[in-house]
């Protein structure tokens, strides 16, 4: 476990000294955030909107941000760049576990969800949205998206492992954007069209996005906030598993 | 140092195939080979023709499709790990993280061969007065030149004292002073005990640097020897009035002439 966090240590040095990588995590999911509470908040009135829970349209529209800051796969990218440039050969060349290479990246990815994660929470705060489930929801949500953010970076790590090719883990990370599209993204499930509601029914964001939203509107709701944590366990796992796997057979 | 046997790499029959949508093409074909302990040994051969794959399978970076090989009297298959605890490599271009410093860079590699954070530090500071970094030790390795990313990989390889280094091709792309430099890194580190086996396409090199040498052609071996004998036995054989060059022996052992340069040879990555 030691060689993961320092390898954690050094993939967070990397962020912290690529701001360029980092920066556009923050403001492009403020900027969807804006732009989707500018155009839909006036169709959806707090007063009158019982699953906002009394507050703005903004504070239902905050887990899509939370979620697309979440699913850069910065990391992924990262890595790509160590292969090219021969520096993941020498990690491979040293006595280091595979297991240890894969969860260095999956621990910094997670540490700077958490900051991205808490950056935008606050910003949010500063704007008039409330987190109904206090401080442990506070808590919970930010976590719960930095757990997503591993899953999805686990998921990125596959496809630069299998490839080697920048090009090809850019473009492998744009499968979120309908993952992302095909929840309740603009309205609660039960709102949607059945077909669209049956797609975000299967699909695994949904669970996370109810989980977040409720965080923020709702007090503690176990019952929708814990499937959201399900399903980033068993997908974390299975992420975890699979990379683990492929680098044990990188030849 | 640790023990070593007296046989630093050993490999018989060993091939490396990949399989692909054109088939499979077996980049090496049954590669036999003895480094002795303490040797600098010279692995030379044409592009593509399989020098990088068989070091890549020593290293235990490439899974071996068959054969054997032992380095540091290990087995390379079966275990692994303990392989790359005896060994140091600096691959063909120099694998470094350019958003380190170099002493980041080389504190990291010692805490993961398992030095504490002190101790990794002060191998750091050691190494780096050793190839004489010690001025850009503290500045990230992306505003290095060449040679100093080619010394700092050296380095890097030594953090822990490695029985068998691996140097695969480590002055291509140098200027002629920033490979004399090089050169004498090699012998200091050989002659502190350490066996350094040694890919490259320069002659010249080889014939400086070291002891014995194997040319590689088409995945397989086809001269082995000293230097000075591979020349020897050519003169004899072609009954030449003067001493023939490595750069002879090279050619005379692949076959090249100026009609059969190295681009007809089908190139062949990791």
């Amino acid at each position: 476990m030691s060689q993961a966090w320092v390898l954690g240590h050094r993939a967070l040095r990397e962020g912290w000294r690529t701001p360029e990588a980092l920066l556009p995590t923050l403001f492009i999911p403020l900027f969807f955030l804006v732009v989707n509470v500018g155009q839909a908040a006036k169709i959806f009135p707090s007063a009158s909107t019982s699953f906002l829970h009394g507050q703005g349209y903004g504070a239902f529209q905050l887990p899509s941000s939370l979620l697309l800051a979440a699913s850069f796969g910065t990391a992924a990218l990262f890595l790509v760049e160590d292969i090219e440039g021969g520096y993941f050969d020498k990690l491979r060349a040293a006595p280091v576990s595979r297991t240890a290479i894969v969860l260095g990246r999956l621990i910094a990815e997670a540490v700077k969800a958490v900051v991205i994660a808490t950056a935008i929470v606050v910003l949010g705060l500063v704007f008039g949205i409330e987190i109904a489930s206090g401080p442990l929801g506070f808590v919970l949500l930010v976590v719960l998206t930095a757990l997503w953010a591993v899953v999805f970076v686990g998921f990125m790590q596959i496809i630069a492992l299998k490839t080697r090719s920048a090009a090809a883990t850019n473009s492998a990370g744009l499968v979120f954007f309908p993952l992302l599209f095909l929840t309740p993204n603009f309205v609660p499930r039960d709102l949607l069209t059945r077909p669209m509601e049956i797609a975000a029914t299967l699909n695994p964001v949904t669970y996370v996005m109810e989980a977040l939203r409720s965080l923020i509107l709702q007090d503690l709701v176990w019952e929708d906030v814990v499937p959201g944590f399900a399903v980033v366990v068993v997908l974390g796992a299975v992420m975890l598993a699979l990379n683990v796997r492929v680098m044990r057979r990188y030849d | 140092m640790n023990d070593v046997t007296t046989v630093a790499v050993e490999a018989e029959g060993l091939v490396k195939q990949y399989g692909g949508r054109g088939g499979t093409v077996e980049a090496v074909r049954g590669v036999d080979l003895r480094v002795e302990a303490g040797e600098v040994f010279g692995f030379l051969g044409p592009n593509g023709a399989g020098k990088s794959t068989t070091v890549r399978m020593l290293t235990t970076l490439l899974s071996i499709t068959a054969g054997t090989a032992r380095v540091a009297g290990i087995d390379v298959a079966a275990d692994p790990d303990a392989v790359r605890r005896r060994i140091g490599v600096a691959l063909q271009e120099a694998g470094l993280d350019p958003r380190q410093t170099g002493r980041e860079l080389l504190t990291l590699q010692g805490r993961l061969f398992g030095m504490s954070p002190r101790a990794a530090a002060a191998r750091a500071a050691e190494l780096l007065a050793l190839v004489d970094l010690e001025e850009a030790g503290d500045r990230r390795i992306k505003g290095y030149s060449g040679g100093m990313k080619r010394r700092l990989d050296l380095a890097s390889a030594l953090v822990h004292e490695p029985d068998v280094l691996f140097l695969d091709e480590p002055t291509t792309g140098l200027d002629p002073a920033s490979r004399l430099t090089v050169w004498d890194e090699v012998r200091r580190i050989n002659a502190a005990g350490t066996t350094v086996f040694l890919t490259t396409q320069y002659l010249e090199e080889a014939d400086q640097l070291c002891d014995r040498l194997a040319i590689i052609d088409d995945g397989r071996i086809v001269r082995e020897g000293t230097p000075q004998r591979l020349k020897d036995e050519l003169r004899e054989r072609l009954d030449l009035d003067a001493d023939p060059t490595l750069d002879d022996v090279f050619l005379d052992a692949t076959g090249r002439t100026r009609g059969r340069v190295a681009g007809d040879v089908q190139e062949v990555s990791a």
